[in-house]
């Protein structure tokens, strides 16, 4: 998009002037800034879709110092006073605790208070003017191999954050298990390669025993909103099927936050409950040279009806068959009916293993 | 007063901690060992505060990127509570290696006791279970909650518990910040509309822009139909046009909302019957 067109430079320089105030400058040494769109009215014979009221009604003196369209002088306050002055609603905005630096400095970062091709008389299409400053972003969202088609769908980015101002980090209008399930609440929604998603709503009223990033409303803890390389959109990888080798770097999501070595650890007393005596069976199921079983052939990711989340079946081969984990607690362990193999019973009060 | 105490580091403790509970010796409200464990310094300190503080003691594991980040954050939260009673310890298995360890807390600017946790014990009597975690005592060293990693809000949801903890918070301010009131976009309903559409018919009143002033408050109007103070001001700007037979209707429709209506008082007075 063209920066300024060569009709509008003079009144788009003047706006620029005007706006040069030190908290936009503060602003910008805060974080890397696009260059300046032009808050100029649109040249004649550009098509114009949204027209701000005072503008349309010529009304160029309830901001300017003149009510001269071809010289209205400098605006006669601050820009973000001025647009309050009418815009009362945003005030509250101020009291938030997460704001944005862009409008705190002044609305026209955003906003052109003539007139526009965009809704809300946005300088640009919203997904570009946000990615003029938050090219981190766009490098993500366009590179990743997984896409999320909340950038690209509705209100975009402002699905779920608001440029306003917030009251949870990232600008983000709740927190983000709340956004999350604001579209993954429905039956029959695929991802981009035909893959069903879940119905969380409906998944989590089953299953009440949640994952702890589910029960602190924290999906991002685990997902990248943005895109991500990894299947799910997930932060790091995560073995995609039940049998995988033992690799730390294939768990590596898992690992960002449970302890590594409950899977490299042979024996221990203090690293799992899932251990006879000494025993521990988190290594002796997945740390495997070759058939490692993966943390989804036992556990349910997100919620399950049992402790741990333990599953009560994991899909199995190619044709959907479920396989039962039988899965028992008891008061010192639990135990697992026949199933990958013969009923056996653990208990973490067993007396340890002597050293050979 | 124990059932009291009871709820209230209940809490604190859900419902980001709950998952934690079924493997954790130690249950929010009851009374923590205190022990004195090395520290990477080469000395010894204890796991919780003095009596009277709250204590705050970070499970954290070198290397880890949540980790840095959470040691990060705390450091944060422990400048925001500065010179309050509040007694902030990092936790390291005896695993770890303690230059790496050293480097991860000075990176991160938080300046505390670091304990080393031998053979991962208080972890294992915990049942922490994650790294990082973060654990909270009250002021009479009671755990109160062991609140896992959040991508986002953590700072906030361990301040807000701490503070809750000193007393400073009710259990109200603490939901909130738990879990944050929605933050829609201003100017989605109609009421702020109209509000929008009243501000600039002030102004233009101001300017002796009688008719622009009319229809922005005929526009409010049509959008908050008993607004006393769109009536107000559609009254205002046609006794301002002389136009009082109209105003007439606007005057009493204001009055009949809100007696005190400024400027439908105004109107008023500038046409009187």
């Amino acid at each position: 998009m063209p920066l300024f067109r060569p009709g509008a430079r003079p009144l788009a320089l003047l706006a620029l002037l005007v706006l040069g105030s030190a908290r936009a400058a503060d602003a910008a040494a805060a974080k890397p800034k696009a260059q300046a769109l032009s808050v100029a009215p649109l040249p004649a014979g550009d098509k114009v879709a949204w027209s701000h009221a005072p503008y349309e009604a010529g009304d160029c003196s309830l901001c300017h110092q003149r009510n001269d369209p071809k010289s209205p002088g400098p605006i006669v306050k601050g820009v973000v006073e001025l647009c309050t002055s009418c815009h009362e609603e945003f005030a509250d905005v101020a009291g938030r605790k997460v704001k944005h630096p862009p409008t705190e400095a002044g609305c026209t970062n955003c906003h052109n208070p003539h007139n526009s091709r965009e809704r809300k008389l946005l300088l640009a299409e919203q997904t570009a003017l946000c990615f003029g400053c938050h090219a981190d972003v766009k490098l993500v969202a366009e590179k990743s191999r997984v896409k999320h088609a909340a950038l690209t769908t509705g209100s975009k980015c402002v699905n779920c954050h608001n440029p306003h101002g917030a009251n949870v980090e990232h600008l983000l209008v709740q927190l983000p298990f709340d956004l999350c399930i604001s579209c993954h609440s429905k039956d029959g929604v695929s991802d981009g390669r035909g893959a069903t998603l879940t119905n969380f709503k409906s998944w989590l009223e089953q299953n009440k025993v949640w994952h702890a990033p589910v029960e602190a409303k924290d999906c991002s803890a685990c997902h990248k909103p943005h895109g991500s390389d990894s299947f799910r959109l997930l932060v790091a990888e995560y073995p995609a099927k039940f049998y995988a080798p033992y690799d730390p770097a294939n768990y590596a999501l898992c690992f960002g936050c449970h302890n590594d070595r409950v899977v490299a650890e042979p024996t221990t007393t203090t690293l799992t409950n899932f251990r006879d005596g000494s025993r521990n069976l988190h290594f002796v199921h997945v740390n495997k040279a070759e058939r490692g079983r993966t943390c989804r052939a036992c556990h349910e990711v997100h919620a399950a009806k049992q402790e741990h989340q333990i599953r009560d079946g994991v899909p199995y081969g190619t044709r959907g068959w479920i396989l039962k984990l039988n899965y028992t607690k008891t008061a010192t362990g639990g135990s697992c009916a026949k199933t990958c193999h013969n009923a056996k019973t653990y208990s973490y009060k067993a007396a340890p293993e002597k050293k050979p | 007063m124990r059932a009291a105490l009871a709820l209230r580091l209940a809490l604190l403790a859900l419902p980001l901690a709950a998952p934690l509970r079924a493997a954790r010796a130690e249950a929010p409200g009851e009374r923590l060992d205190n022990p004195e464990l090395p520290t990477l310094d080469g000395g010894r300190a204890r796991l919780l505060g003095a009596a009277g503080e709250v204590s705050v003691f970070v499970f954290a594991r070198p290397g880890q990127e949540h980790s840095a980040r959470t040691l990060r954050e705390m450091a944060g939260c422990k400048a925001d509570l500065a010179g309050k009673p509040v007694r902030f310890a990092v936790v390291v298995s005896s695993s770890a290696a303690p230059a790496e360890a050293r480097a991860a807390l000075a990176e991160a600017g938080l300046s505390v006791p670091a304990l080393v946790d031998a053979g991962d014990a208080l972890y294992g009597r915990l049942g922490v279970k994650l790294h990082p975690v973060v654990g909270l005592a009250d002021r009479e060293g009671r755990l109160a909650a062991l609140v896992p990693y959040q991508a986002v809000n953590y700072r906030e949801a361990v301040r807000a518990r701490i503070r809750f903890l000193l007393g400073e918070i009710d259990e109200g301010a603490l939901s909130r910040a738990l879990a944050p009131p929605r933050a829609d976009m201003p100017g989605a309903t109609a009421a702020s509309v109209a509000s929008r559409d009243l501000a600039l018919g002030r102004l233009q009143l101001e300017r002796g822009e009688g008719e622009k002033a009319l229809a922005s408050a005929r526009k409010a109007l049509s959008l908050a139909p008993d607004s006393a103070a769109a009536h107000g001001l559609a009254a205002r700007a046609l006794a301002s046009l002389r136009r009082c037979p109209e105003a007439a209707a606007d005057v009493a429709a204001a009055l009949g909302a809100d007696p005190a209506e400024a400027q439908a008082l105004a109107a008023k007075e500038a046409c009187p019957p």
